[in-house]
């Protein structure tokens, strides 16, 4: 920056009376900045500065007519200004310029000059505003070029303990000494705070802070020519961990920053430390999450910090203050943080190694340090070998590193609170010789998920690095992802290093012991299956219920009973729904509750026919799944029925229900009725078919069959859809009339299916023949899919 | 229905096989042309539909009529598809139909 010429003996010249407004319009330097708080809330705010005229420091107050400059930032700590209109008065024993107009000349520039405050006559040390010395008092100082030249003139005269007789010396001499006398000379005086201000960006100051300060301080102070009153200068050390307040950068807005930031490891951070700072790299950004809970709605932001130390913290800030650091904070980047609040960590949300959180508030201060040195790690990990998860609690949060062996499409799971939500597995390996099951789960399927298996299918062995992956005792051990979890696919650690060298040596060879037991079908009830295949398979005859997914169509609905009457008072989160039984008064009572209430809902329990084209099975729709199905809500339906007595309208709705085609997701179990044993479906979701998926996957499983078809005829009914129910059944179901489409492709279609209508005719004819040629199941199959494709196309959406 | 006679799905490289015949396939409308229509056919073919107008720009329709010549179909019916079209399972559709299982068809 240019060098500016201050207006030398100005101050002196405008304390002692010389100078007036009228005459003199000096240009002076600032060197401190700071808003005073003032009791009455209804007073504007007043701003307190220092001005220096290269030699001398005089404090001075802001008209409020121009707190605009400070508001808008263009009147910063460090500005040069000239004066034009100001007075000189004398306000508690001090003489304080009240500047009514200036002009900023230069809103930033280097601090000019050695300064010594012309104010000798001190009061208490609280006059200086710099001092954040006694928590006693002071407003905030914003301290920043905290010149603090004449400002220490009274660090602590209240912490008269040590007089430490090095002090002096180290002042005239370099500031970089001053900061290791400061440190170590540590007398634990509690309230103070350092007067960091002189170690403020000094070069070569002290090796433990040496690099804080030099990287975050852009100024340089100028030695301050410290007037040597005696035995005045005392630093009180608070403890080992005072540094010597970086200069804030210049590019600071005019925060409210508390001058000494004393930077301190993470792993440092106590609830019992007044002021800190700490200086760490975002490494995880949260989002800015609403939440809702019996307290009200909030918005809540938090962000995981690592330092140079290693330590890590999370921080966490609600609603106002969460919107004000939200767009502040980048991930990856350092910031200061200080005047937070310490509390302890919640351990359900914070998977860090902290006993500790912090809490931002409004007066908390976040700033970007822009000399990133490298020093802080980009990304921690407490990497745990296989074996060690399989000894670990359910629930633990870990870091895990390993080789993918494999990994499942991603599959849509239904959740416990009914939302659907993608899943993929892994299985990973390392070098403990033990490989786990890693579950991906909703947007890391598809972004990582989907880089991992384009790499897995070409050939590859991807390593994984996962931070914060919970351990489950699903199905033996088993790890998955967490809304903070992160993924690092072939990541450049040594442990990732260390782990391709032994997968290159010996890992690719070694069979490992996997600590999850394989998956049953359970939960993924994607794969669709045939209703054949229901009973074929016997599914829903071992202990727990099986998922399976069915296109199919409704063949028959029963129309008696369709529903009951059900409680609709809340037991827990969710409405009792027992069928309550009539009093005869109008009253419904039920027993669970052991009520009785005037009014109950309707609830479907629908039974229904479904048939694919290789079979038919009796499944029964409840609530959800039957008012999918039906169109319309039980209740209504119920009225329909009963009170209005228009069996027209009844008949038409169940009418056109038949013989609509869905995607059933059903829920197969064996269940015992009186003596026998029974396998029951029941629908837990119906929806509508995408017959443009459903086409591709009936001509992928016609490619596969025919690649297939050179092999035996046994092996290729083994694929996915055996058939063993009758072919008459399959065909015929299609030739039906198809209700939701237009009047003109009705006929057409129709057409179609009449065509197909001859066809099983001529296949009983000659079924011998082609039971030895072709593989009945081949030759039905394929006229289903041929059929279909047509009529799926024109419904495709 | 009058299933007397049968219309057989074609696409670009099939509709040459049967010229003469009444076919039917699925286009996309490119441009109209007075009385015509330029269509893409599922297999990016260009054709001529004759006959037809009053399509809607870039929307699927099916048209059934008889072949022309390898590029031109004269339409009799036509009906809107709409625009969103697999396009692709379509194209297979007409490839198995003429080829495998023509059987199934015709």
């Amino acid at each position: 920056m240019a060098k500016m010429n201050l207006t030398e003996g100005a101050i002196a010249k405008i304390t002692s009376g010389g100078a007036k407004a009228a005459e003199l319009k000096p240009t002076l330097q600032v060197t401190e900045l700071k808003q005073v708080h003032t009791k009455q809330p209804q007073q504007s705010d007043r701003f307190r500065l220092v001005l220096s005229d290269g030699s001398h420091l005089q404090q001075a107050m802001l008209g409020t007519q121009i707190n605009h400059l400070v508001k808008d930032g263009n009147l910063r700590p460090c500005s040069v200004v000239q004066l034009i209109q100001y007075t000189c008065t004398t306000v508690q024993g001090r003489m304080i310029i009240i500047i009514l107009e200036l002009i900023v000349i230069v809103e930033e520039c280097a601090l000019i000059g050695h300064l010594v405050s012309a104010q000798k006559s001190l009061g208490p040390p609280q006059s200086f505003t710099n001092q954040p010395v006694n928590n006693s008092s002071n407003p905030q100082s914003f301290g920043s070029c905290s010149l603090s030249g004449g400002a220490v003139e009274n660090p602590n005269l209240t912490v008269a303990s040590l007089p430490n007789p090095r002090m002096n010396q180290l002042h005239s001499s370099s500031h970089s000494s001053n900061n290791d006398s400061v440190r170590h000379g540590a007398t634990n005086v509690p309230p103070s705070h350092l007067k960091a201000e002189y170690g403020a960006g000094l070069p070569g100051a002290a090796p433990m802070n040496g690099s804080y300060s030099d990287q975050c301080a852009i100024f340089r102070n100028h030695r301050p020519e410290i007037s040597q009153a005696p035995g005045t200068y005392f630093y009180s050390s608070r403890s080992v961990y005072q540094q010597p307040s970086p200069m804030y950068p210049n590019t600071g807005q005019v925060a409210k920053n508390d001058a000494p930031p004393k930077l301190m490891p993470i792993s440092a951070l106590n609830p019992y430390q007044g002021r800190w700072t700490i200086k760490a790299r975002v490494t995880a950004k949260g989002e800015l999450r609403h939440y809702n809970n019996p307290r009200g709605d909030g918005k809540v932001f938090s962000f995981d910090l690592l330092d140079s130390d290693g330590g890590e913290i999370k921080v966490t800030c609600f609603n106002a203050v969460a919107d004000q650091f939200y767009h502040q904070i980048e991930g990856g980047k350092v910031y200061l943080i200080s005047r937070g609040n310490l509390k302890p960590a919640q351990k359900n949300f914070n998977h860090l190694r902290n006993d500790l959180e912090v809490f931002l508030e409004s007066t908390s201060i976040v700033q970007p340090c822009f000399e990133d040195d490298n020093v802080i790690p980009r990304q921690q990990f407490n990497f745990r070998s296989i074996s060690e998860v399989e000894g670990m609690d359910n629930n633990n949060v870990v870091d895990i590193i390993g080789m993918v062996s494999s990994i499942t499409p991603a599959a849509s799971i239904m959740r416990k609170n009914g939302t659907e939500t993608q899943k993929r597995i892994l299985q990973l390996k390392d070098m403990s010789g033990r490989s786990v099951e890693f579950a991906l789960w909703g947007s890391f399927c598809n972004a990582e998920g989907q880089r991992l298996q384009n790499m897995c299918d070409s050939g590859g062995f991807p390593f994984l690095a996962v931070k914060s992956g919970r351990v489950s005792d699903f199905n033996g051990k088993a790890v998955g992802t967490i809304s903070t979890s992160q993924l690092f696919i072939d990541p450049d650690f040594p442990e990732a290093r260390r782990l391709k060298e032994w997968f290159e040596k010996e890992g690719r060879n070694v069979p490992s012991l996997s600590i999850s037991r394989e998956m049953s079908s359970v939960g993924r009830a994607d794969v669709p299956k045939t209703i054949s295949q229901i009973k074929d398979e016997r599914l829903g005859t071992s202990e727990k219920p099986d998922w399976v997914t069915v296109n199919a169509t409704v063949i028959f609905i029963k129309a008696d009973n369709f529903c009951y009457t059900a409680c609709p008072l809340m037991s827990g989160d969710r409405p009792c729904n027992k069928k309550v039984t009539n009093n005869g008064d109008g009253k419904w009572s039920c027993e669970k509750c052991d009520q009785s209430m005037d009014e109950c809902d309707y609830r479907y329990i629908l039974q229904f026919q479904i048939q694919d084209h290789t079979s038919i099975t009796w499944v029964t729709a409840f609530q959800e799944s039957g008012e999918e199905i039906m169109g319309i809500s039980a209740k209504d339906l119920n009225s329909l029925k009963y009170e209005k007595q228009d069996n027209e309208s009844f008949s038409k709705i169940v009418r056109q229900v038949l013989f609509s085609k869905f995607v059933f997701k059903l829920k197969v179990k064996e269940e015992t009725f009186s003596d026998e044993q029974r396998v029951k479906s029941t629908v837990v979701r119906a929806g509508k078919v995408n017959y443009s998926s459903q086409s591709k996957f009936l001509l992928d499983m016609m490619e596969k069959f025919k690649s297939g078809n050179s092999a035996p005829v046994a092996s290729n009914t083994e694929s996915t859809y055996p058939n063993s129910g009758a072919n008459s059944i399959g065909i015929e179901s299609s030739g039906r009339p198809c209700g939701p489409l237009g009047s003109n492709q009705v006929g057409n279609n129709g057409y179609i299916a009449r065509k197909f209508g001859s066809l099983p005719s001529e296949v009983g004819q000659h079924g011998n023949q082609y039971s030895t040629k072709f593989p009945t199941s081949s030759l039905s199959l394929t006229a289903v899919v041929l059929l279909a494709i047509p009529q799926q196309i024109a419904l495709v959406s | 229905m009058d299933t007397s006679s049968p219309a057989i799905f074609v696409n670009g490289e099939s509709l040459q096989m049967y010229v003469g015949k009444k076919v039917r396939s699925v286009v996309q409308v490119i441009k109209s042309d007075g009385g015509d229509m330029i269509g893409k056919s599922t297999d990016e073919h260009q054709w001529t539909i004759k006959g037809l107008s009053s399509a809607p720009l870039m929307s699927y329709v099916e048209v059934i009529g008889v072949a022309e010549s390898n590029q031109s179909i004269c339409a009799e019916l036509w009906t809107d598809f709409g625009k969103t079209f697999d396009a692709y399972s379509y194209n297979q559709l007409c490839q198995l139909a003429n080829g495998e299982f023509k059987a199934l068809f015709l």
